[in-house]
């Protein structure tokens, strides 16, 4: 990958990460306050179990450490737009619930669908840099879902959230990992494809 | 025929001379103590309230034969109450370990046993040979929402407690304090201090989960710390240190992302470099520090040729006059 070995391309991926690493940074503080306010507004539990939901895209994730950037970058950009499908279908239901006490969390629901976008897109930037093709979205996907209850469109929001911000802080952490200094070429995990 | 025989503090014991008929004529000893026959019912010992020094070898003889029928070890002791339980990460994001102890002591012997599951996942917490208190698991995923439900259960002859810790991956990380902090004072600076430290070791990869670190500082004669959060790095420079006061100083660590503080390092002291105190000059010292310096002689502002503790008794003022004036004198002499 000649191109991702050049100077500029380095620098140019250390200043997109750094950037990356910031605006995950920030993505889990706003979806952390966004969390409080939810749970409060709509009458939840914080403490309450939310099982895994389907669509939400969990952050966990064995044997971490040997990914390669390549793996991380695509893992990480279908989350993001999956979270951006998801935020975006909260803040329509949000928008039926209303009253005049949601709109503050319709507002930041909002804002936090802008940032999910912005840090989908800075992923593609990376990935374009390492010269991988992007993969294209899944036009409309598989058909929406069975409408659900009022009490478990909330209880799924829980879950959304509550992934949402695994995802930010493992997000940070991938970003680190793909920071470090590329390795010589076909060695451990960094750039490189996998063994 | 020995065995040994637990009975809670409080109870009332009855021993039997093992196959001895009540009214056989029997000696009963404590440790090889002979055992007063008030004690006895027939050919039963009778403990009444027992306590804890009361354990030890009970042993029954046969009357004439003194022929020896029966043997217990008794050990008093208690149930156990709830354990103490406590999980940390201090190596994230390999692993985490739990140690437990009992709040109060049973007297006999104790077995532990720990269950850790994840989900619905069992996993394994292997157990440290020192201390034995203690065991760690490796992470097998990372970033999970779905908590850590360990539970701890201990169980003696007496009875058995039991207590449960649920926590997710993030909550329980928190790393070790920083090791090899190192003050020292700035030369020509006297309100400066250099703060330095290292990592803990058992944090395996600061530079993908770099720490953050908040340092503390007061003067010992004052009860007040100064606080700095620092984001990277691992020195600092305190500028707004009292000049020439011993200071106390401590740092902490904290993952940048998750978790909790560490323990406040171990304490190092130093103090801000001070200027030497100059001592009084005599006329020839002056004569040859001119003949030999090139610059003007002018005593520097902070210097003081009449230090304020090294003249003593009514001839101090005169003292310092004089030699003040022999320094205005040369000072002229050379401008």
């Amino acid at each position: 990958m000649a191109a991702a070995d050049s100077p500029s391309a380095a620098l140019r991926r250390r200043d997109l990460c750094s950037r990356g690493i910031r605006l995950a940074g920030k993505m889990r503080a706003d979806v952390v306050d966004l969390l409080d306010a939810y749970v409060e507004q709509q009458g939840l539990d914080a403490s309450a179990s939310v099982a895994a939901v389907e669509g939400v895209p969990l952050a966990a994730v064995e044997r971490w450490d040997e990914q390669t950037g390549t793996q991380r970058l695509l893992e990480n950009l279908a989350a993001y737009r999956a979270f951006r499908a998801l935020l975006a279908q909260m803040l329509e239901e949000q928008q039926e619930q209303l009253g005049e006490a949601d709109a503050g969390l319709g507002r930041a629901l909002a804002a936090l669908l802008l940032q999910v976008s912005a840090f989908a897109y800075h992923l593609e930037e990376l990935l374009q840099l390492e010269s991988r093709g992007i993969p294209g979205e899944e036009g409309d996907g598989p058909p929406p879902p069975p409408r659900l209850s009022l009490f478990e469109q909330k209880l799924r929001g829980l879950g959304v959230l509550r992934e949402l911000a695994q995802w930010a802080v493992r997000s940070v952490r991938d970003l680190r990992q793909l920071a470090k200094p590329s390795p010589a070429p076909g060695a451990a995990p960094g750039l490189a494809e996998s063994p | 025929d020995s065995h040994t025989q637990y009975e809670r503090v409080g109870a009332d014991v009855t021993m039997k001379c093992g196959s001895m008929d009540w009214d056989a004529a029997v000696t009963w000893t404590a440790n090889g103590t002979d055992i007063d026959e008030s004690h006895l019912n027939g050919s039963y010992l009778i403990l009444k309230n027992v306590d804890l020094s009361q354990s030890g070898q009970y042993s029954c003889y046969e009357g004439s034969s003194w022929h020896l029928k029966y043997q217990t070890y008794l050990r008093v002791g208690t149930p156990p109450k709830e354990p103490v339980l406590m999980c940390r990460s201090n190596n994230y994001p390999k692993g985490f370990y739990c140690s437990w102890h009992l709040p109060t002591p049973t007297y006999i012997p104790n077995t532990f046993n720990i269950s850790v599951i994840h989900g619905t996942k069992d996993m394994v917490c292997e157990k440290d040979a020192i201390p034995k208190n203690r065991c760690h698991i490796r992470y097998l995923q990372l970033f999970s929402t779905v908590k850590y439900k360990v539970t701890l259960t201990v169980t003696n002859a007496l009875g058995k407690n039991f207590t449960t810790l649920t926590f997710d991956e993030f909550a329980i990380v928190k790393p070790d304090p920083p090791e090899s902090v190192v003050a020292k004072p700035v030369p020509n600076n006297p309100r400066r201090l250099e703060v330095s430290w290292q990592n803990p070791s058992s944090w395996p990869d600061p530079e993908s989960f770099p720490l953050k670190f908040f340092l503390r500082y007061r003067p010992l004669i004052l009860d007040q710390w100064q606080h700095v959060e620092l984001s990277d790095g691992t020195s600092h420079t305190i500028t707004d240190a009292y000049a020439g006061k011993e200071y106390i100083i401590q740092v902490a660590a904290k993952d940048n992302d998750i978790g909790t503080w560490s323990d406040w390092s171990v304490a190092v002291h130093a103090t801000p470099w001070t200027e030497e105190p100059k001592h009084l000059t005599t006329e020839a010292q002056i004569t040859e520090t001119t003949s030999t310096s090139t610059s003007s002689f002018m005593a520097p502002p902070t210097t003081k040729i009449c230090d304020k503790g090294a003249v003593v008794g009514s001839g101090a003022m005169a003292v310092c006059w004089t030699a003040g004036l022999v320094v205005a004198a040369y000072s002229v002499l050379f401008i």
